[in-house]
């Protein structure tokens, strides 16, 4: 089998010759930056270096399938934020929102004709394009779009979307519909391209930031709607401890269901059933970043003990990760 | 067969177990300041004002502040210990509280007394200030002067601030593992500046391995330990004793 087939395979729950691993967030490293010669803030913006990088996750790491892109901005740039260039002192990072918000709560947001064609989602598409053109037989290629509520805070600023969550939270609706336009609208771009899957990143739908009954009542319903909007099969990834909404996210119509360490994968199985596929693996931060190959495999191998089928970094990789780690994952992956 | 003389259950749902059930306690057994804690514990900036100004025709600022706004924040915090609240709810109930601190510090001419200053940051090129925007509501509810910063700051003004606030305890705040580098260079600017003040840095890539390395440095686990720590920090106590106690 080869690494798209392989990750195939999980999907259609047929049994793969080993366990697939990959990324549902962004997996590009500096390192990996080095290998294949290209770079930020190119990378972010340019669609050749961007598939050039996404590439290193295959070339250089053996992941078994390509990301991109690598910040949560594309979206929300197109719908009228301010982007603010990933630079920190001398250090190129991930570019993320300025303030202030473009929307206030009691506006009316709009979602542009012209949607696809604004910001940087023109270099996007370009990648997806260029991806598969170089690898769409072998690797399977994984677009990320931005999932609706967390959309809806870049348009807001968080802080004021959270108050509406309990003060007024029928005003968040027209924000959570252009949300979800946006990011289906670019998904369907995205898979005309050639991406294989797409992977909806919704931040700030996590149950650390709002309540449980938040997600239900409100953007669980905008999730379900993209889910079935999208052709191809999508991973949702929603951060930190999502125990107490897991049952739901199992309920959008996502495939698959990607967690951090920190939620529990059983109960995840219990709450969604067998048809939900699971990925994760080990924390980004405290683990991957921080710690050693060692530390990684024994992370990944209870992560697989809890019913992780598909091994992941729970999170997007910090870019500062040693290549030594990863590498660490997809070998414990060979061994499943 | 069993006999089915509960019917509590019959109409729950299967899929609200997870979400907690509790209620605030009464703080106060005055009615206006029962009242007004309670505006605190729904989050009701609006309600609260004219609340607050009717309480303070008879009582002391002082009385409204203690009596009711802060009980009403430390019930609001208790909740959210307890995991019946959510971060929306303790922000709107801290967004009330100082509405109605504003009122009496209106009264009383001036600025409310409080403990000692505390500067609060979210780290340069981090705009998830969410941490933050908690650790706020807590150092106010418990009386401390907070210096916010806001998010994205750069490092030159959190060692600015230091030097003009002389703050009792200084908090940094990173989601990104790209962005809490910015914080052993605080920390040795600060060092550098002659200022041992307790730096305690913590959010979602923030682990005690890696703030341990740095001087002044205290991994802050849960936001909820911010008082305390502040607290300690009041007291005199030095980084060093803090990192022993809160950390390892």
């Amino acid at each position: 089998m080869n690494a798209k087939e392989r990750v195939m395979a999980v999907i259609n729950h047929q049994k793969p010759d080993r366990m697939p691993c990959f990324g549902a967030n962004s997996t590009v490293t500096y390192e990996q930056m080095e290998k294949v010669g290209a770079f930020w803030p190119e990378g972010h913006e340019k669609g050749e270096v961007m598939a050039k990088q996404a590439l290193a996750a295959y070339t250089v790491l053996g992941f078994d399938a390509v990301r991109i892109p690598f910040c949560q901005t594309f979206e929300a740039v197109a719908l009228g934020c301010k982007r603010k260039p990933g630079k920190i002192r001398d250090i190129e990072g991930i570019p993320g929102i300025e303030h202030p918000p473009p929307y206030k709560i009691d506006d009316t947001p709009v979602f542009p004709d012209d949607f696809l064609s604004r910001g940087f989602i023109p270099e996007l598409i370009k990648a997806v394009k260029f991806l598969k053109k170089e690898v769409g037989n072998e690797v399977a290629i994984i677009a990320g779009i931005i999932g609706p509520f967390t959309i809806a805070g870049s348009m807001l600023d968080s802080v004021p979307l959270l108050k509406a969550t309990f003060k007024t939270p029928e005003k968040m609706r027209p924000f959570l519909d252009v949300g979800e336009k946006a990011g289906t609208a670019l998904a369907k771009a995205l898979v005309d391209a050639g991406a294989d899957i797409i992977s909806i990143e919704d931040m700030t739908a996590s149950p650390e930031l709002i309540a449980p009954k938040t997600y239900r009542d409100y953007e669980m319903e905008y999730q379900r709607k993209q889910c079935d909007a999208i052709s191809v099969p999508t991973i949702l990834h929603i951060c930190g401890n999502v125990d107490s909404i897991v049952a739901w996210m199992g309920q959008t119509g996502a495939k698959i269901l990607s967690l951090e360490p920190k939620a529990n994968a059983k109960l995840a199985r219990e709450k969604c059933g067998s048809d939900v596929i699971l990925m994760g693996g080990v924390d980004t931060a405290n683990v991957l970043f921080m710690k050693d190959a060692d530390t990684v495999k024994q992370g990944c191998e209870e992560s697989i003990a809890d019913g992780i089928q598909i091994l992941a970094p729970g999170c997007a990789v910090a870019p500062g990760t040693p290549t030594e780690n990863l590498l660490a994952m997809v070998a414990v992956a060979k061994a499943h | 067969m069993k006999i089915l003389n509960d019917f509590s259950n019959i109409f729950k749902r299967y899929d609200l177990d997870l979400e907690k059930t509790g209620e605030a306690k009464t703080v106060s057994k005055d009615a206006v300041l029962q009242k007004i804690a309670k505006f605190v514990v729904e989050g009701d900036e609006e309600g609260i004002r004219p609340a607050v100004k009717a309480a303070l025709k008879d009582k002391s600022p002082l009385d409204v502040i203690n009596g009711a706004l802060v009980a009403g924040m430390n019930e609001v915090s208790r909740l959210w210990d307890e995991g019946v609240y959510f971060l929306p709810q303790v922000i709107l109930s801290s967004d009330a509280m100082n509405v109605g601190i504003a009122e009496c510090e209106k009264k009383m001419g001036k600025a409310m007394d409080r403990k000692g200053k505390v500067v609060t940051h979210t780290a340069e090129g981090d705009i998830h200030d969410i941490g933050q925007v908690i650790v706020n509501a807590l150092l106010n509810a418990n009386g401390f002067e907070v210096i916010n910063l806001g998010a994205d700051v750069p490092t030159d003004k959190v060692v600015a601030a230091c030097k003009e606030h002389r703050p009792v305890m200084v908090t940094g705040t990173a989601l990104m593992t790209t962005t809490m580098t910015a914080f052993p260079k605080i920390a040795h600017q600060l060092r550098q500046t002659g200022l041992n003040i307790p730096f305690i840095c913590g959010g979602g890539a923030v682990c005690e391995e890696y703030v341990t390395q740095y001087d002044l440095g205290i991994w802050g686990k849960e936001v909820s330990q911010a008082p305390g720590m502040a607290e300690d920090a009041l007291a005199g106590e030095s980084w060093e004793s803090m990192r022993s106690k809160w950390n390892g």
